[in-house]
């Protein structure tokens, strides 16, 4: 339990360090915040003056303590883009990024292990290669091309899925699996691996002299043991998830927080790029940690 | 070992290094055989596969598509290179040094490297374009910054590993300099285990860079990323799917053996290796 | 001693077969074990001992291994020929067996009582509570002091002497009439070992059961066994009482077993040891196995493998036997 805690608090030492680092990043080399809000007749005296009542000329970490005390009041500022209040978008893009990665990660262990069992248990068949074969091709190909072929056939040849856009389940089905690809084709290899190394342990022997049932022990014994490694893995798919639902998003158009990021930085809209990306930054270390966590508490070795 | 298994390691090797050989001699004679990336002729675009002149074809502006495609393949192996390069060297050098000196220098690096190996490399690499702007060399760094990191821990676990190891005990008593216990023993252990999680990398990074520069961030236009390329032609699926499918089979390709080749080297210093790459994942 | 055997192997030949190779690695091999006995078999690494013993509960690993000729009788069935559910109501509720190293033969993720609990309802539709009270008296009677303790710890919180204990509870929870013991001590610390011999063969007595225990180490025979069979090479040399064979051993390679004992008393300078070393399955000699190392070989020897020969008290396997 101490080693838990220690570990939290050093994370959160380190989740407060980075998220400096990026803060100071895009604020410094975050180009002319005048250009944006003043005329372009203004005088160089007026920028300066505009950027002195801004607290832009205050040293870095005044101006970080300074915006991390507007988060906890509610103030993110305003989108340079359309002026739009950041805090109402938060909660919007958030909650359908959310909706997008929950599902994904359904696909992924709720695809993913149930397949790698199959192969563990089936190992060297035909039907082992092919899903060993599938997954290695799997994590080969680049999502966003995926995201292209499935949009080809499902939504503008066949016509069965929207190709964009938000709206409902239907709407959902595409973006989640492209989302979820190279997480199922790892789960899949690790369960496979992972079951196939404890069936050789001799706790298995054990059990089955003891007149268990083959069902129970694969289910029970064998899976619980290999489930370690995976979870471990689990929180490491958040932060995955994260990284990919930016492109996904991207071209699926789907209203979370990787478009708004990615469009953030490809429009210099500081603001947004500002606050999603220490949300991200924020996610991500909260899913590893979790992750960690997770992992020493399942592990009985370890919670002693 | 049964004979069955190791025949297909030995497919793997065989088969990821055929695929990546043929793409390397694409990326390093294609722009040559094909001509320029950035020729226009306005009249001749969309043209499908087989076209005369234009072996894959051409995109909306009558680029000639093998031409950008095989450039675009300079790039990736370029940014594979770079960033592998520079992750080897550095990473190497702070897994030497975190694990060999251990105390609370290496606590510190270790933190450090096990936060930022955490994170996900796209998101990185929007970081980072988000800091300095769009273009090449946020890609690279981005992904130079997680190989390295990645590496480091390898390395250092290695280190670890064998520094526990009574030959090195030995060695220290024999009177040897602190540079030639690591040269001499530790050196040759790590750079296998290094050289194969770079392969691992490589990957990632072709995938990062395509990633990037089809949402735009990457490798800025006219300069033909594959990745870029698969993006521009995502408009005209219809018309010519070729213009993206064309990028995104060799981007497919480029990964793919690069992941065998790396299986492959891994199931072959097998079985010393799996503990040590294990120990990082 | 009852005249039917409880276990009866006879004639049990085990091989690989596969890809190509098929040779058998326990060959013909006879053995009989009686309600309230303990049989030690013995023999060295590689001799086909605990293949025998996996092969009386279906547990060896098939492919690539296979029961190639004979059969296992056990309360008038072929164990070789029953069906798989028919297999799993013996398993640990008729014949148990204890492995050889308890620290890895138990599950990690799982408390010691929930694996004795799972043995219980596996063959049994109990309560929990009854399963619990069951596992909890199988490790007092392994000689656990604490069995509540012990129920709710984890395998890995376990000493080398306590898990082995809990291996033998798991064994003894549905009260088995046979326990085949492999190398239940060769893990084990010396003064730990004796304790275990010790309870093995108390409760063998109190509860009637028959033990088999296998064993390359002639001082636990010594000790503990009733009788013993000795084993080359996968086939069997010699049988007896323990105190017969030990006392006046026939078979040469019986005999070279006991020299290379040191004994405190010998006034020997030297270890004996059997010159030369023990063949493959895959490359066994024509005629008797061990006749590249017996001093006492003669021209038959080479020619013709001997059969087991039954004498007043024994059976040895040689054509020219000591004594």
């Amino acid at each position: 339990m101490k080693a838990v805690l220690k570990t939290t608090a050093l994370t959160l030492v380190l989740l407060l360090a980075s998220s400096f680092a990026v803060f100071a990043a895009i604020r410094l080399s975050g180009g002319d915040v005048t250009a944006a809000r003043l005329p372009g007749s203004a005088t160089a005296e007026d920028r300066d003056l505009f950027r002195h009542q801004l607290g832009l000329d205050r040293p870095i970490i005044d101006q970080y303590i300074t915006y991390l005390g507007n988060l906890f009041t509610g103030d993110l500022g305003n989108s340079l883009t359309n002026n739009a209040s950041i805090s109402d978008l938060a909660v919007e893009k958030i909650r359908n990024s959310a909706i997008l990665g929950g599902m994904s990660l359904v696909l992924v262990f709720g695809v993913g292990i149930p397949l790698g069992m199959v192969a563990a248990l089936k190992r060297n068949s035909w039907l082992d290669t092919g899903i060993t074969s599938f997954s290695v091709g799997g994590m080969a190909v680049p999502n966003f091309w995926l995201a292209l072929i499935l949009i080809h056939i499902f939504a503008t040849t066949l016509g069965w899925l929207p190709s964009a856009g938000q709206g409902g389940f239907k709407y959902l089905i595409l973006p989640a699996v492209v989302l979820a690809a190279e997480g199922i084709a790892l789960t899949v290899r690790m369960t496979r691996s992972s079951m196939i190394e404890n069936l050789n342990q001799d706790f298995v022997r054990t059990l089955r002299a003891a007149g268990l049932t083959e069902r129970r022990i694969y289910f029970k014994h064998v899976l619980r043991n290999s489930l370690l490694p995976i979870i471990s893995l689990a929180g490491l798919r958040i932060g995955q998830i994260v990284g990919y639902a930016l492109v996904v998003e991207t071209i699926f158009g789907w209203p979370g927080v990787g478009q708004v990021l990615v469009n953030g930085v490809l429009r210099r809209d500081y603001p947004v790029v500002q606050f999603f990306s220490l949300l991200l930054v924020f996610v991500v270390t909260m899913g590893n940690l979790a992750a960690s966590v997770g992992y020493t508490l399942a592990n009985p070795r370890l919670r002693k | 070992m049964s004979k069955f298994r190791r025949f297909r390691k030995n497919r793997q090797l065989v088969a990821g290094s055929t695929i990546g050989l043929v793409i390397v001699l694409l990326g390093v004679f294609g722009p040559m055989v094909f001509g320029g990336y950035a020729d226009q002729d306005l009249l001749l675009g969309h043209k499908p596969i087989g076209t005369e002149g234009a072996f894959f074809g051409t995109d909306a502006l009558g680029r000639d598509l093998a031409a950008r495609a095989t450039f675009g393949i300079r790039i990736s192996l370029l940014v594979a290179i770079a960033v592998t390069a520079m992750a080897v060297v550095i990473g190497t050098l702070i897994g030497l040094i975190a694990g060999y000196v251990r105390g609370s220098v290496d606590s510190l690096i270790s933190l450090i490297v096990d936060f930022v190996w955490g994170f996900p490399l796209i998101l990185v690499a929007v970081l980072m374009a988000a800091s300095i702007g769009s273009g090449l060399v946020p890609v690279i760094l981005a992904v130079a910054l997680v190989n390295t990191v990645a590496i480091a821990r390898v390395v250092r676990g290695e280190v670890l590993g064998i520094s526990e190891k009574e030959f090195v005990a030995a060695s220290k008593a024999g009177g040897y300099s602190t540079l030639r216990i690591l040269t001499r023993h530790i050196a040759p252990n790590v750079i296998p285990v290094a050289l194969v999680l770079s392969s691992y990398y490589i990957a990632v990074a072709i995938i990062a860079e395509a990633a990037l520069s089809f949402v735009g961030m990457g490798a800025q236009p006219p300069l033909p990323s594959l990745g870029q390329m698969v993006s521009e032609g995502r408009n005209y699926m219809r018309l010519n799917h070729w213009e993206s499918t064309i990028p995104g089979i060799i981007i497919f390709f480029m990964v793919l053996s690069v992941s065998l080749v790396g299986d492959g080297l891994r199931d072959l210093l097998d079985p010393r290796l799996r503990t040590a790459l294990d120990r990082t994942s | 001693m009852d005249n039917t055997p409880l276990l009866d192997i006879r004639n049990l030949s085990i091989g690989l077969r596969g890809d190509g190779v098929g040779y058998d690695i326990v060959r013909d091999v006879n053995i009989s074990l009686y309600r309230n006995e303990t049989l030690a078999v013995v023999g060295e690494s590689g001799c086909g001992k605990s293949l025998t013993a996996l092969a009386v509960l279906a547990l060896i690993a098939s492919p690539p291994l296979f029961v190639t000729g004979g059969s296992i009788m056990f309360d008038g069935r072929d164990l070789t020929d029953i069906s798989p559910r028919e297999m799993r109501a013996i398993r640990g509720a008729e014949i148990a067996m204890v492995f050889q190293d308890p620290m890895s033969a138990l599950d990690p993720m799982f408390t010691v009582g929930t694996q004795l609990t799972s043995a219980v309802k596996a063959h049994h539709k109990v309560k929990s509570a009854v399963a619990k009270k069951r596992a909890l008296e199988a490790l007092a009677d392994a000689g656990l002091e604490d069995p509540r303790r012990r129920f709710d710890e984890y395998p890995f919180q376990l000493s080398g002497g306590i898990s082995q204990r809990v291996m033998i509870a798991l064994a003894l929870v549905n009260d088995p009439k046979v326990l085949i013991a492999d190398e239940p001590t060769t893990a084990l610390d010396v003064t730990v070992q004796a304790q275990i011999l010790e309870r093995l063969k108390e409760l063998k007595d109190e509860r009637g059961m028959a033990l088999m225990l296998i064993t390359h180490n002639l001082g636990v025979v010594a000790s503990v066994a009733d009788r013993m069979v000795v084993m080359y090479t996968g086939e069997v040399v010699e049988s007896g009482a323990v105190d017969e064979v030990l006392a006046s051993p026939h078979h040469p390679y019986t005999n070279g077993l006991l020299g290379a004992v040191p004994r405190l008393n010998s006034g020997a300078n030297e270890l004996m040891s059997i010159p030369g070393r023990v063949p493959q399955p895959y490359e066994l000699p024509v005629g008797c196995t061990f006749a590249d190392r017996c001093d006492r070989r003669i021209e038959i020897c080479g020619v013709e493998r001997p059969g087991l020969e039954h004498g007043a008290r024994t059976e040895v396997r040689c054509h020219n036997p000591v004594g």
